[in-house]
């Protein structure tokens, strides 16, 4: 006659001899990987982070924290960012210009995409080496070539808003072609064939069926050039005319290398917030429109897609 | 799949290669003859007159404090006794943050005109500006050493001076009949500055005004390594080089000279790692900088705005080399060519060189002393503007004269030679 | 099925765009820096005559860059900074990368997010950020002070070159990162699986397969922050204003400023592009010789 024996109950181990035993785990993932990835992000983010703290500091110190205060935002009189007309005046021109880049740059780098991707005669390779071109430029080369282009061949646009306008635009349309082109990748040719074969015409095929399926990847460039255009120092300063024209990396650039306010953290924060505010909206909207097809890794094939640069 | 030791990957066989580099070879000796073919040439422009002398932009005669040059008339002033314009807009141009902005309200007020300030970032490239017709102001700050410019391409209008009463009532002997722009024909004289030094006391302990020569200081840093810092111009760091060698012809273009100059600086690489900005108004006070080459309107300025609480006024100090070895400049301001208001303009002279407006600019924004005969540093201490030990940093009349320093224009071979130099030391590399 | 020229024509305004305002400017720069500076404003004038061009400047700027030219030591220490900064980037972000595309697992989506986070931050707020922490009382400082590895505060803003490439490293990893990490996801299991059923241990695996099938995004990435590394100069200005760690383009930046030599700017800029277009003809060809041997791997 046999029994079965009572399973014996076991204590829980301590906390220090479970994380001893995932430390050691053979079969686990590599443990090394993962602290170093998490030290990374920490290291990318924390010090920003402490930035934007620092941006509601109560006196004027970015090194020493003191209390809470908006004081940096709307409260001083004379240094916030609401009083000071040169800083508010860089956010409004920020926005300027961001704003004007998406409305012109992702229908131009929509079209050029689509133009790209499926012509395939003579001179589409030439126009493919120009696409990609300025995303290697150094942004100092770009800067020198456009500040003399416009003072010395299209002088009708001296330095200033519409230079500066124009010089975003111009470095904005590669990053759309390659966003747009790699979501086109992925989608391929079928449906369009698809819409052919059951009679539809060029043009409905590409309104209908097409443009549709490209609004995630159009939402995403249109996300991504504004936060781009918002980050761009380089291009805006050469083409400034000073005071009413400088954007906020222009004034953040000045004011790091004097002796910055909390007010430059202050500007820094809005600029920071404003774009994530918007690139999350298009997240969002990138999300909903590929709702339907969202099953593991394809989301990560758009991006990779992306990079399929040549 | 292995490839074959004979199959290149990308296709190309070794003849390929040879014939392709041919095919460059030939091309790049070609373009070699091309280039051999075309202008090779770094001149900018005459550096010297008809009768041999050396000539700045234009062929206008360079000035010196002890060669007064009477520019030309390019056009007639206008009439006196006309009234002034009213309505519309009145544009400044000037450096950003360098003119209260009350004050240009209060004008405005005045006259009846919406005063808008334009800011250049230089005054070459605002020249530039002006003269493509990218901006249209009505007055324009400007420096005895661009005025040429400004008067070779027509740029700036000549005076009436009956309009501006006060230049004669309230500016220093020395500025109404200025050696750079002999009978004031062109300007009127804005803020005066000289060049020094200017330290933390709590934090660097050499007597400097003591020193024989305080410009050795810089070369005597080690004990401040990363503290230290000139200011970035060419003039500046340049000619700084040579008065500290005695040297006190600050416009000389003798090639020895300068490059000696620049030999000198870069030893500053190794002995304090010099930094080199313009921050200095605010680095010295703030403790960022302890040794700092100056203005003289940057301590002031750096007193009254930039002095964190806490920090006593005597940790500021500054020193400037006595008559004859100091230099000292003086911006200026003038009309524009392109103004519409010109007898507004005038009398926009006029306002600022008033003794109420120009010491409200000078105390109460941009730290610079305007050549006001009213002013002296002791009441200027009195009244508690200035601390006590940066007395040094308040000029008078006596500080002019034939026998002071300033730098003026120089001719283009010099504009490059000072120029190459200057990139020389901000390459940061040896010898 | 669609007209022929529907498509050239989508291609059309966008092509015509860049044309005008990125291959026109190059020949405006080309035509400055061959050409003359007018006498009295010291503005430049271009010269549009390939026949007629003044060779002077561009002459004069590879004198200042060969070896004992005075601006042979700015250029050699721009290629370090670059070389530098481009493998320690390499060496932090190829690990991160790897680890989202491999073994992320159920937090791979967060992590991802984290990661493309500071493409969306403002490169001067990163900066400002260091600037801030780097101060002889910020938060560095101090940490290093309490853990007793610093005795006293350290200058890290005064002129040195370490600080310059730790700014250049962080400012542009986020860019390589990305595109590594794309190429790594792409990589099929079943490449690694079958190592691993052949008898690899991990790490031959991976040197074996997954890196070489990882180079196109090594060499994408590296080409999308070299290059334009080349041409910054704001990073040394914001964490160093020493002369001693000036890039080549602090130089150009110099010879903009209003001085009678803005010709010797544009020529300089000339070279940079000529140099930099030089390293990108050799990764396109990098680019095809790897995309052969995936090729070659694929049709297994």
């Amino acid at each position: 006659m046999t029994t079965v024996a009572e399973p014996r109950p076991t204590a829980r181990p301590s906390a220090f001899a479970r994380t001893r035993g995932w430390l050691r785990n053979p079969w686990g993932k590599p443990r090394f990987l993962v602290v170093f990835t998490w030290a990374y992000i920490l290291w990318s983010i924390v010090p920003v982070l402490i930035a934007v703290q620092f941006s509601f500091n109560a006196t004027r110190s970015r090194t020493v924290w003191d209390s809470f205060s908006t004081r940096w935002y709307w409260g001083d009189p004379v240094d916030s960012v609401w009083h000071d007309p040169s800083l508010r005046h860089a956010l409004v021109q920020s926005f300027k210009l961001a704003g004007a880049d998406v409305l012109i740059a992702v229908p131009l780098g929509v079209l050029l995409a689509l133009g790209l991707a499926r012509w395939h005669g003579r001179g589409s390779g030439t126009s493919n080496f120009i696409m990609l071109f300025p995303l290697v430029t150094p942004e100092i080369v770009m800067g020198v070539s456009l500040l003399l282009v416009f003072t010395h061949i299209f002088t009708l646009v001296h330095t200033g808003t519409l230079a500066q306008i124009l010089g975003h635009i111009t470095f904005s349309i590669s990053f759309v072609v390659v966003i747009v082109r790699g979501r086109l990748f992925s989608i391929g040719r079928q449906y369009e064939e698809a819409a052919a074969d059951l009679g539809a015409s060029p043009i409905v095929a590409l309104t209908r069926v097409l443009l549709p399926l490209l609004m995630p990847a159009i939402v995403a460039s249109a996300a991504v050039v504004f936060a781009i255009s918002a980050d761009d120092f380089v291009i805006s300063a050469w083409l400034s005319s000073g005071g009413s024209t400088d954007t906020v990396p222009i004034q953040i650039y000045a004011a790091t290398r004097a002796a910055p306010l909390p007010s430059t953290n202050a500007i820094a924060t809005i600029m920071m917030v404003s774009t994530l505010l918007i690139v999350t909206l298009g997240f969002l909207v990138w999300r909903f429109f590929t709702s339907g097809e969202r099953r593991a890794g394809k989301a990560t094939e758009d991006i990779g897609g992306a990079f399929n640069l040549t | 799949m292995t490839l074959h030791p004979k199959e290149r990957p990308d296709g190309t066989t070794r003849r390929d290669f040879l014939l392709r580099s041919a095919a460059g070879a030939t091309l790049l000796s070609g373009a070699g003859g091309l280039l051999a073919a075309c202008g090779n040439s770094t001149t900018v422009a005459q550096a010297t007159g008809t009768s041999g002398e050396p000539v700045g932009p234009g062929g206008l005669p360079l000035a010196r404090p002890d060669k007064r040059v009477v520019l030309p008339r390019w056009e007639d002033p206008i009439e006196s006794g006309l009234k002034p314009e009213t309505g519309g807009t009145f544009t400044v141009y000037n450096y950003p943050a360098y003119l209260y902005k009350k004050l240009l309200k209060e004008f405005g007020a005045k006259y009846g005109v919406d005063v808008q300030y334009t800011p250049f970032d230089n005054i070459n490239s605002g020249l530039a500006r002006l003269a493509s017709g990218a901006v249209t102001p009505d007055v324009m700050e400007i420096t005895p050493d661009t005025l040429d410019i400004g008067v070779a391409g027509k740029l700036v209008k000549p005076l009436n001076l009956d309009y501006i009463p006060n230049l004669k009532k309230n500016i220093w002997p020395q500025l109404i009949d200025p050696f750079y722009d002999g009978e004031s024909r062109f300007t009127v004289p804005y803020t005066c500055y000289a060049t020094g030094i200017a330290w933390r006391t709590d934090h660097v302990t050499e007597d400097i005004a003591g020193m024989p020569q305080p410009w050795d200081i810089f070369w005597q840093s080690q004990a401040y390594k990363g503290r230290v810092a000139l200011l970035s111009e060419n003039r500046e760091t340049i000619g700084m080089a040579l008065l500290r060698k005695g040297i006190t012809d600050i416009n000389t273009e003798d090639p020895a000279l300068v490059n000696q100059a620049v030999s000198d600086l870069k030893e500053l690489y190794g002995i304090c790692n010099i930094k080199v900005d313009d921050i200095q108004y605010q680095s010295v006070p703030e403790g960022s900088s302890w040794l700092h080459q100056a203005w003289s309107g940057d301590m002031i300025a750096g007193y009254i705005y930039y002095l964190p609480k806490g920090t006593p006024a005597s940790a500021l100090a500054y020193w400037k080399a006595p008559h004859g070895k100091v230099p000292i400049q003086n911006d200026c301001f003038a009309i524009c060519s392109t103004t519409k208001k010109p007898v507004l303009s005038h009398l926009f002279l006029n306002y600022l060189l008033d003794n109420g407006v120009a010491y409200s600019n000078f105390v109460d924004f941009n730290g610079y002393q305007p050549p006001l005969n009213e002013i002296d540093p002791s009441s200027l201490v009195t009244k508690g503007v200035v601390p006590e030990n940066l007395a040094d940093s308040v000029l008078t009349d006596e500080d002019l004269g034939p026998d002071s320093l300033q730098y003026g224009t120089l001719t283009s071979v010099g504009q490059q030679l000072w120029e190459d130099g200057y990139s020389n030391f901000q390459a940061g590399g040896g010898s | 099925m669609y007209r022929r020229w529907l498509w050239p024509g989508f291609a059309f305004p966008g092509v015509l765009w860049l044309v005008l305002l990125f291959v026109v400017p190059f020949y405006a720069v080309l035509g400055v820096a061959l050409g003359t500076v007018d006498p009295i404003l010291f503005q430049p004038v271009p010269i549009w005559n390939p026949l007629e061009w003044n060779v002077g400047w561009l002459t004069e700027v590879i004198n200042r860059l060969a070896p004992g030219g005075i601006w042979f030591d700015v250029g050699i220490r721009t290629v370090v900074y670059v070389a530098l900064s481009l493998a320690l980037c390499l060496l932090i972000g190829y690990p991160v990368a790897y680890y989202t595309a491999r073994h992320a697992g159920r937090w791979k989506g967060l992590i991802l997010i984290l990661i493309i986070l500071p493409l969306w931050i403002s490169y001067m707020m990163r900066m400002l950020a260091w600037v801030n922490l780097l101060q002889a009382n910020g938060y560095v400082n101090r940490f290093l002070m309490f853990t007793h590895v610093l005795s006293q505060p350290r200058d890290w803003l005064g002129g040195s070159a370490s600080t310059v490439v730790f700014a250049l490293v962080y400012g542009y990893i986020p860019y390589l990162i990305l595109p590594l990490f794309a190429s790594l996801d792409r990589i099929d299991r079943s490449h690694l699986e079958a190592a691993r059923d052949l008898g690899a241990s991990p790490w031959s695996a991976f040197r074996n397969v997954t890196l070489p099938l990882s180079k196109t995004g090594i060499l994408g990435g590296a080409v999308l922050i070299t290059l334009p590394m080349f041409g910054d100069y704001y990073t040394p200005n914001i964490v160093s204003s020493s002369p001693r760690t000036s890039m080549i383009g602090n130089q150009i930046d110099l010879y903009f400023h209003g001085g009678p030599q803005p010709t010797i700017g544009a020529a300089l800029t000339i070279v940079l592009a000529a140099f930099l277009t030089l390293l990108m003809l050799y990764y396109m060809r990098s680019i095809h010789r790897a995309q052969r041997a995936v090729g070659a791997v694929g049709a297994l």
